[in-house]
């Protein structure tokens, strides 16, 4: 094959886009969404309530039997986690969605094309967590948990949420590019299910019995849950805040260049 | 040149476009044109072979390539819950045009393509014609030096598709913007194109002037209407001015190997025959005949498709019609 079209002039070229203000643009577009379609935005924050008041009740007494004061403390900070994990699936399903509409393609034609598919919706993500988190902790204060660790316990819970919707997003992301369905999203929440579950989720380390004990010591979301929840625990510890820093840093990398990798696969 | 596994969609494509001219690409569907438009605006890489846009390899420089075209997609790829004013927006922010040039240019384009007024409303709410005008006006943000355009009328209404080819008419006479035109429709080809390239399997099969290739396709076909009893001693008068041509049943269609000056003696041989002549016409070589004589096959239903919903448009350029009733 050989085209040549047109011959190269000084005029009539765009610039090279500052990425900072395409990543800015593309948190704003999701939020359009939220506000436009919120029926879609709905589960990711109304499943994580739920089960902090279903958790919380259900698991009062086994988790007074670990020594720990109150059920909400135990469960707010993994209600947020959940929250944060599920923009995941709405991530994949707009990116699908945004593939079959032919979006994605406008966006990857673009100068700013990869901080528009990439970086943005990941970006957008992080921004999105917030809005459950501040609801499930709202709810969860309203309720009766305590925060002992006070201003940086809620640092290292936000810390920790946002680093799940951005590893989240990155997984869900890098899958719908490869698989181009909506079985994309509904991959991307088993994935969250088995790591947040397969984890500390529910009981401390100690009180895990059987095959999910060694998984969960080995699955970097119980480092992360460890960060999320040392301010409801207690004071706030180096000890028990680097593990859940450096598993969300090596799990963030892994998936940002498991998306990036997706988008490569368009040009193959 | 591009493979998807053992498939080979696009091969022998060997095209180059003059800065300024309107290039229509026609070919049936799955004939590769899309294929092609993805690969020069650097959305597929090619598997093998070379293109340059705008001066820079797709391959090696996509980026520049980026920031010189435009492109509007088969399906006006435009998300259904934003605004005009809001992809207006994106479409800037992804160009690097700075705020206030930008919003210059957003009211500037919304204008000419007739959208000032809807430009608040949601994109989903707008109908199938606007869409392609947005799509339209967002392609032209960056004032690009090529346009690309995938068959940018398919589906729309008549008074749609006239005013999407005033528009790039305009862009092309007034800006000098180089456009590639994909479409499977004749009469835009015919209408729109300095030149035309027919591509067929993923082959390029015909390439150049319309008017020149249909000069080449070779004689007009004189269509005449007959009584029934007479049409056997009418074809054995006709075969003298040249080769007889399948018709519809009920006429005779014969290629005049002496061009529209030969109808003169047609009418005369007829009429010294005894020949009642009902209804006479003279159809000169279309897009459609050059189709059908580089691929052997017509693009079927292209023309019905395009022309029927477009009754009381003006007459087709390719097609012209003369004769009467005697």
């Amino acid at each position: 094959m050989t085209a040549a079209l047109g011959e190269d002039r000084t005029y009539g070229v765009a610039s090279d886009p500052r990425t900072a203000t395409v990543i800015a643009f593309m948190v704003k577009r999701s939020l359009i969404r939220i506000r436009r379609i919120p029926a879609a935005f709905l589960p990711s924050l109304a499943m994580p309530v739920f089960q902090l008041i279903a958790f919380g009740g259900a698991f009062a007494g086994a988790l007074a039997y670990a020594k720990i004061n109150q059920a909400l403390d135990w469960y707010v900070p993994l209600s947020c986690l959940q929250g944060a994990a599920f923009g995941a699936m709405g991530l994949a399903f707009a990116t699908v969605n945004d593939l079959r509409t032919g979006f994605f393609d406008r966006l990857r034609m673009a100068p700013g094309g990869r901080a528009a598919t990439v970086y943005g919706p990941l970006a957008a993500s992080m921004v999105r967590a917030i809005i459950p988190l501040v609801i499930v902790s709202a709810v969860g204060f309203i309720g009766g948990a305590a925060l002992p660790g006070g201003v940086l316990g809620l640092l290292t819970l936000t810390a920790a949420a946002l680093g799940v919707a951005f590893c989240a997003s990155g997984f869900g992301l890098g899958l719908a590019l490869r698989m181009r369905t909506l079985a994309a999203a509904t991959l991307t929440q088993f994935a969250i299910f088995f790591a947040l579950f397969l984890s500390t989720a529910q009981m401390p380390l100690d009180f895990i019995q059987g095959w999910v004990k060694p998984i969960a010591r080995l699955n970097p979301m119980t480092n992360v849950l460890r960060l999320a929840r040392e301010g409801f625990l207690g004071e706030v510890t180096w000890q028990d805040t680097w593990g859940g820093l450096l598993a969300i840093a090596i799990l963030g990398t892994l998936t940002t260049v498991y998306a990036v990798r997706g988008l490569r696969s368009f040009d193959k | 040149m591009r493979r998807f596994g053992d498939i080979v969609a696009v091969d022998g494509v060997d095209l180059a476009v003059q800065e300024g001219e309107i290039f229509g690409f026609l070919g049936p569907n799955g004939a590769g044109k899309s294929t092609t438009v993805r690969m020069l605006t650097t959305l597929l890489r090619p598997t093998g072979g070379r293109a340059v846009v705008a001066g820079f390899d797709v391959a090696t420089h996509p980026a520049e390539v980026r920031k010189r075209i435009g492109v509007a997609l088969q399906d006006a790829a435009i998300d259904p819950l934003m605004t005009g004013n809001e992809l207006l927006d994106l479409q800037a922010v992804l160009y690097g045009i700075d705020r206030s040039r930008a919003r210059l240019r957003a009211g500037e384009l919304l204008e000419r393509v007739g959208l000032t007024a809807a430009a608040h409303r949601r994109v989903g709410t707008y109908s199938g014609g606007m869409r392609r005008r947005l799509d339209l006006a967002l392609a032209l943000m960056h004032e690009p030096v090529v346009l690309f355009l995938d068959e940018p009328t398919t589906g729309l209404d008549p008074m749609s598709r006239l005013t999407l080819w005033e528009e790039v008419r305009y862009l092309n006479k007034e800006l000098g913007t180089t456009v590639l035109l994909t479409t499977q429709y004749l009469e835009e080809a015919d209408q729109l194109a300095d030149r035309i390239a027919i591509i067929d399997n993923g082959r390029i099969v015909r390439e150049g002037i319309p008017r020149e290739l249909k000069a080449q396709v070779g004689a007009p076909t004189l269509l005449v209407a007959v009584p029934d009893e007479q049409r056997e001693r009418a074809r054995e008068v006709l075969v003298a001015f040249g080769d007889i041509r399948p018709t519809a049943e009920g006429t005779l269609g014969v290629g005049l190997r002496d061009g529209a000056e030969g109808i003169a003696m047609v009418v005369r041989s007829l009429d010294q025959a005894g020949i009642r002549l009902h209804r006479m016409e003279l159809n000169e070589p279309s897009l459609d005949d050059v189709f059908a004589e580089a691929t052997g096959h017509s693009l079927e239903g292209a023309r019905s498709r395009l022309l029927e919903p477009a009754a009381g448009a003006p007459p087709t350029k390719g097609r012209r019609r003369r004769g009467g009733r005697k």
